[in-house]
């Protein structure tokens, strides 16, 4: 076991995987020479060398595609988006070519696309969104969103090895600030949901970076036993781990960071409506972003965003009730 | 109830507690079929009522729509009294929906309807206010303008599971409301289940003779009983009738002996028309019909008493057929309130278990009643043309006349007794 930052486990499972598999290979801007914007990737043109450390234009439809067809012919790309918002110019790659591949022609896609996503640094609105429910509503693509070290490793390499595209959501906002013991070599995270913290009382459902803002603001209220369950994956969702915590809890709150309006969050919403509710004490209450684009301004994005006071006290209040 | 708008047009026609026999002076509500604004056709079914001879049900007369409905279930009123009105066609019914113009009074939201109107009836609520920091989770108590307390689904799911009465559990969530560790608590709090099942043993209970309430039945036919007996000035007289030839005859016939008595009391009643009467307070009246009431047992239930109606038009084998039509519809519980009202003079039959005597209670306002009991083969004196005696055995019977001393003496009925007699021993 080693303590890594989320960002070296990140690093960490694609150095494993490139070193393990002749097939992975990793594009995208600015990935090779310069090492990522975010130096994910630093070392790695050293390493492996252009040919599986492809510097590309600025053309995420291109990088998709292409992804895409290697993918078809029996590699194992990864693709990074330098921000997840950048997606949104390859999305028609993604979301009609890879995810519909399987469906029409029967051929797998075994493409991994890294999305580095989150606000909370004044990136402002085209660098700081949480597009994975974009996603969610495509069939045919897997969506992960890891919170810890340990758990960004593991499902790189569970990303990696699926068949399926799939969509791994890497909060920005982690990548230096969460640091775990990380598990040497190669493993897989299950793309099932995790008990942060188990609790009775009240389940706070989160997943990603707002995993971290649940149980700060859950440590201590008035003693309380407040579960947080950390979903790690969106597609496919961990219906049974859901409606396990409510069974137990029959309070939730469910954080997002992305926008209120059909988020992931809205749909474990719609979940526990339909099969929880007869284990419910009280109104499921989301916490989210609310529609509007992220602020550059500082003291704005902190206000739109989630924060351990909005989720405190939307706790303190459903326990209330 | 609203009141209706157009009170101006409408039309209400009553709907009355029947007549349902000669004796019958009120009813019972059973049941209402239909309910304040429900559409009726005539001759539909409106309500069922209870009298002391029968249940039977009220028929609408019009068509319309029930507008008033005046008499509650398990009330009993007088023969006549308006039990529920019936607006008919053109009239509006008691609970009209208000035309869609129609200014609505306290409707909420005006201020946020079109300009121009109201909002038409399938157009989208309002948007509520954008939930606020603290406006999604507010208390549950009055949401919906619902009165008393609402339980969420996980409290009502505990209290089903345990037995719980939600109404004794003390809630500490917001304004009282009852929250899942209280029902918990609660349940948790609750005696401890013993640790060993008890035996299911259980000594038989002692015979619960005459306990429990009356049946409507029972209790109709103690009224009537009760009511005649403290009505009438009883007297009972008994003759004793030489069955041989009813024997042979109906042997014969393939009738019973009941239609060969209820024959014989028809030829007595024409000759003896005094009987064939009803006596209702000081108001004395001869009937020119013959209307035979068959006193027929329904077993525990209780009895009933269907009615031929113009028996003196009947011969033996039109008298038998009749009674065993009436007792097996009686049984079946089909008799119509016709059948079971109009009697003149009732027979009771209860002889086929062997008893020689009884003193019968009169059914009013008849004047009379006439007990048949059993046949029995008895040795007697007989004497013959030539007025020789011998004994002989003989079929014979006792019947016994409870008759009336406000309407009639002694000598009447035992004249009345002897013409029976005579009718039955010159079949």
């Amino acid at each position: 076991m080693a303590t890594m930052t989320y960002l070296q486990a990140i690093s960490s499972a694609l150095r494993d995987e490139l070193r393990a598999d002749e097939r992975v290979f990793v594009m995208g801007e600015d990935v090779g020479v310069f090492g990522g914007a975010f130096k994910v990737t630093d070392g790695f043109f050293e390493e492996f060398g252009p040919e599986r450390v492809m510097d590309t234009p600025l053309a995420e439809s291109a990088i998709v595609g292409t992804a895409i067809g290697a993918a078809v012919v029996g590699m194992r790309p990864v693709c990074e988006m330098q921000f997840s918002d950048f997606i949104s110019c390859g999305f028609d790659q993604l979301v009609n070519v890879a995810a519909k591949m399987h469906y029409r022609q029967g051929l797998a896609v075994p493409i991994t696309v890294r999305l580095p996503s989150g606000g909370g640094f004044s990136g402002g609105p085209f660098h700081s969104q949480n597009p994975e429910a974009w996603f969610m509503h495509s069939p045919g693509i897997k969506v992960v969103a890891p919170s810890t070290a340990q758990d960004a490793k593991g499902l790189l390499h569970a990303a990696i090895h699926d068949p399926n595209p799939v969509c791994f959501m890497e909060h920005k906002h982690l990548y230096r600030r969460i640091k775990g013991e990380v598990p040497e070599g190669i493993y897989e995270t299950p793309m099932t949901a995790r008990i942060a913290r188990p609790g009775s009382d009240l389940v706070v459902i989160a997943y990603g970076a707002m995993v971290h803002t649940a149980l700060e603001a859950t440590e201590d209220i008035d003693g309380a036993q407040i579960e947080v369950l950390d979903l790690r994956s969106l597609v496919p969702l961990d219906v049974d781990a859901i409606l396990d915590s409510v069974a137990r809890c029959s309070k939730v709150v469910i954080v997002d960071e992305a926008n209120a309006n059909c988020a992931a969050g809205a749909q474990v919403a719609a979940l526990i409506a339909e099969r929880g509710f007869e284990d419910l004490d009280g109104p499921v209450i989301r916490v989210a972003t609310p529609d509007v684009p992220i602020p550059f301004s500082p003291p704005l994005e902190q206000a739109v965003l989630p924060s351990v006071e909005r989720v405190r006290e939307a706790c303190r209040d459903l326990l209330a009730y | 109830m609203t009141s209706s708008p157009t009170e101006a047009t409408a039309t209400l026609v009553d709907v009355t507690m029947p007549q349902m026999g000669v004796s019958v002076a009120e009813g019972t509500i059973v049941s209402w079929a239909k309910q304040i604004g429900d559409r009726v056709q005539a001759d539909e079914t409106i309500c069922e009522i209870s009298t002391d001879k029968i249940d039977t049900e009220v028929p609408a007369p019009v068509t319309g729509t029930v507008a008033e409905i005046l008499v509650d279930v398990d009330t009993t009123v007088d023969v006549g009294v308006v039990l529920a009105r019936i607006a008919t066609e053109g009239a509006t019914g008691a609970s009209p929906p208000p035309p869609p113009d129609a200014p609505v009074s306290g409707a909420a939201s005006v201020s946020a309807a079109p300009a121009g109107g109201l909002a038409p009836p399938g157009a989208p609520a309002p948007a509520p206010p954008p939930p606020g920091r603290d406006a999604p989770v507010s208390g549950g108590s009055s949401r919906n303008g619902t009165d008393g307390p609402r339980y969420s689904p996980v409290v009502q799911r505990i209290a089903a599971e345990h037995g719980v009465d939600l109404s004794a559990v003390a809630g500490t969530g917001r304004g009282g409301r009852v929250r899942k560790q209280d029902v918990l608590a609660f349940v948790e709090a609750a005696p401890e289940p013993p640790m060993h099942i008890e035996s299911p043993y259980r000594p038989d209970p002692p015979p619960a003779a005459g306990a429990g309430q009356l049946s409507r039945m029972r209790r109709q036919i103690g009224a009537h009983m009760k009511r005649s007996l403290e009505t009438a000035a009883h007297c009972t007289t008994w003759i004793e009738a030489d069955m041989t030839r009813v024997q042979a005859a109906r042997a014969r016939l393939g009738v019973t002996a009941l239609a060969f008595v209820g024959s014989a009391v028809v030829a007595a009643l024409r000759e003896h028309p005094q009987l064939n009467a009803t006596l209702e307070g000081e108001r004395y009246t001869q009937h020119r019909d013959v209307n035979l009431g068959i006193a027929v047992s329904l077993g525990d239930d209780g009895l009933i008493v269907p009615v031929i109606h113009g028996a003196h038009e009947l011969s033996v084998e039109g008298l038998a057929a009749r009674i065993r039509d009436l007792a097996g519809r009686a049984r079946a519980r089909e008799l119509t309130p016709d059948e079971v009202r109009g009697g003149t003079f009732t027979i009771t039959n209860p002889g086929q278990y062997g008893s020689i005597m009884a003193t019968p209670i009169i059914s009013q306002p008849q004047v009379a009643i006439l007990d048949l009991e059993a046949i029995v083969k008895r040795p007697v004196v007989v004497t013959d043309a030539d007025g020789n005696d011998s004994i002989a055995i003989r079929a014979m019977t006792i019947l016994g006349l409870s008759w009336d001393h406000r309407a009639l003496d002694g000598a009447l009925s035992a004249q009345f007794l002897a013409s029976i007699k005579r009718g039955l021993e010159n079949v």
